[in-house]
C-alpha cells in the first residue's frame, strides 16, 4: 500500500513541476479581416505529422527525462502519443480520437486515468485548434497574429505570434485565470516547433520543456 | 540484445504493465511476478520449439574464451509502428568480466546504467547534471545487465529467461526465444556474431505487433583496458 502510494506521489510529482502560471490579461478582439483568418491556424499542423521530443520535467525531489512520440491526423482530430525511456521502453501509449481516450499501455507511475487525460489534453492543446471559429482576430503591423476562441464552458483560448517570432497559446478558465500556457519557438520543421515550454496550473502547477529531436517524415 | 528492449519486457514485468489504467497496481504486479516466475520455470523445462540450428556451443565458447573487456559504440534503431522513420539513439558500452558494465546513451537522451558486481545504478542527465533514476526499474535492469554480462562472455546458453539456438552461419548467430510470460512483449532476439572472435556485430529484437529494435556495435575494442571508475560514476 505504501508502495502504491509512493507511485501515486511519483505521478503527482510528474505533474507538480517547477513553476505555476503567470496571470496574463486577456486581449479583447472582434472579428478581423477574413483574409487574415487562416493565419489563426498557422500554428497547428494541417497535414498528418509525426514528432519525437525530448521531454524534461523537474519535480520536487528529482527530475524526469523521457522521449515523447506523437502522431497526428488533424482532419480526424486524432492523436497518438507514446512516452519512452531512453532505451525505448514504452511507458505509456494512448490515442485520442475526438474526445475519446484509448489507453493501450500504461506503466506505473503513468498508469492513472488522470495522467492519461492530462497528457492527451496537453498534446491536443499544442497541436489541434479549437473546434469552433475564432470569435476575434487581428493582424498587427509587425505581422504577428492574435486570435481568440471562446469555449463552450466559458473558457477561452488565445494564440499570439508568428512563425518567425514564435507563438504563445493561452487557455483561461471561466474566471479568466490562465490555466495553461505554451510558448512555441522555431525553427518550425514541417509545422512542428523545435522548442516548446508548457506551463499549466491544474491539477497542480507544472512546467514541461520539450526539444524536438526528430521531426515529421 | 536489444539490451534495452529487455527492459520493457523484464521492466514491464517488474513494474506491472497494465493495458488499461488500473487502481490495483500491487495486485497486478504480484500477478506479473508470478507470470515471470512461471515463464522462467517453463523456459528451463520445455524444449525449444523450432530450434533447428546446431546446439553445439563449443565454437561460441571458444570465440569468447579470451574476452576480458569490451569497449564499443552502439547505434540503436527503434522501429515503432507510430513512426515512419525509426527512432535513432547512440551510445557507448564498457564491459569487464565478470560483471561490470556501463551502458550509456549519448543521444537523444543522456542516460547511463552502471553495474559493478551486484551494485546497479541508473542516472539520467537533466538540466546540466546527472540525476538518479526515479522509477522502480532498477531491479529489472539488474536482471537485464546480468543477461548482458553473460552474452559478453559468450554464455548465451546460460540464460534462464530465454531458450536459445545457435547457428554457425556465416554469420554465426544466436537466437533467443522468450518463455510464455515474456513473449507477450518480445517475440525473438537475434544476436549476430562477428567473424572476429568474441565480438557481437548486432542484435535485433522483434516484438509482437511489428515493432522491433536493431542495435549495431561499432569501433569494438577487445581487452583494451580502461579505468574501473567508468563502472562507478556517471
Amino acid at each position: 500500500m505504501i508502495r502504491r502510494k509512493s507511485l501515486g506521489i511519483c505521478l503527482l510529482g510528474f505533474l507538480i513541476l517547477s513553476a505555476g502560471c503567470v496571470s496574463i490579461s486577456k486581449t479583447t478582439l472582434s472579428p478581423g479581416s477574413p483574409e487574415d483568418l487562416p493565419r489563426c491556424y498557422t500554428i497547428f499542423p494541417a497535414e498528418p505529422w509525426e514528432s519525437v521530443y525530448k521531454l524534461e520535467a523537474t519535480l520536487r525531489g528529482g527530475s524526469f527525462s523521457l522521449l515523447g512520440v506523437t502522431k497526428g491526423e488533424p482532419s480526424e482530430r486524432r492523436l497518438q502519443s507514446l512516452l519512452l525511456t531512453p532505451e525505448g521502453f514504452i511507458l505509456f501509449d494512448a490515442e485520442l480520437r475526438e474526445n475519446e481516450i484509448d489507453v493501450r499501455k500504461a506503466v506505473a507511475p503513468f498508469d492513472s486515468l488522470a495522467f492519461a487525460k492530462g497528457l492527451m489534453e496537453n498534446v491536443s492543446f499544442l497541436s489541434l485548434p479549437p473546434r469552433v471559429k475564432p470569435t476575434g482576430w487581428e493582424k498587427k503591423t509587425d505581422g504577428t497574429m492574435i486570435c481568440n476562441w471562446e469555449g463552450p464552458d466559458d473558457s477561452d483560448t488565445e494564440i499570439k505570434g508568428s512563425m518567425e517570432s514564435g507563438w504563445r497559446i493561452l487557455r483561461r478558465d471561466k474566471y479568466r485565470e490562465v490555466i495553461k500556457e505554451a510558448v512555441l519557438n522555431g525553427p518550425f520543421v514541417n509545422g512542428v516547433a523545435s522548442h516548446v515550454e508548457l506551463r499549466a496550473s491544474e491539477p497542480a502547477p507544472y512546467t514541461l520543456r520539450m526539444t524536438l529531436v526528430q521531426p515529421s517524415p | 540484445m536489444k539490451y534495452a528492449s529487455l527492459f520493457w519486457i523484464l521492466g514491464a514485468l517488474h513494474l506491472g504493465i497494465s493495458e488499461k489504467p488500473s487502481e490495483s497496481v500491487l495486485a497486478e504486479e504480484s500477478k506479473m511476478k508470478k507470470i515471470l516466475f512461471l515463464s522462467l520455470l517453463v523456459s528451463t523445462t520445455l524444449l525449444l520449439p523450432g530450434a533447428a540450428p546446431s546446439q553445439d556451443w563449443t565454437p561460441v565458447k571458444e570465440a569468447f574464451r579470451n574476452i576480458r573487456s569490451v569497449k564499443a559504440d552502439f547505434f540503436q534503431k527503434r522501429f515503432l509502428q507510430i513512426l515512419t522513420k525509426p527512432l535513432l539513439s547512440e551510445g557507448k558500452l564498457f564491459y569487464n568480466t565478470p560483471d561490470s558494465l556501463r551502458w550509456e546513451y549519448l543521444s537523444p537522451l543522456r542516460s547511463v546504467m552502471l553495474q559493478k558486481g551486484s551494485i546497479i545504478q541508473v542516472y539520467n542527465f537533466s538540466e546540466g547534471a546527472w540525476k538518479p533514476e526515479m522509477t522502480q526499474a532498477v531491479e529489472a535492469r539488474r536482471m537485464v545487465l546480468a543477461e548482458i554480462s553473460q552474452w559478453f562472455q559468450g554464455r548465451f546458453e546460460e540464460s534462464k529467461a530465454f531458450k536459445q539456438a545457435y547457428s554457425a552461419g556465416p554469420p554465426a548467430r544466436v537466437i533467443l526465444f522468450p518463455g510464455e510470460g515474456i513473449k507477450k512483449f518480445i517475440q525473438r532476439i537475434e544476436i549476430v556474431l562477428s567473424a572476429r572472435p568474441g565480438v557481437i556485430d548486432r542484435v535485433e529484437i522483434e516484438e509482437p505487433g511489428g515493432s522491433r529494435t536493431l542495435i549495431e556495435f561499432k569501433n569494438v575494442e577487445i581487452n583494451s583496458g580502461f579505468p574501473s571508475e567508468v563502472f562507478e560514476k556517471p
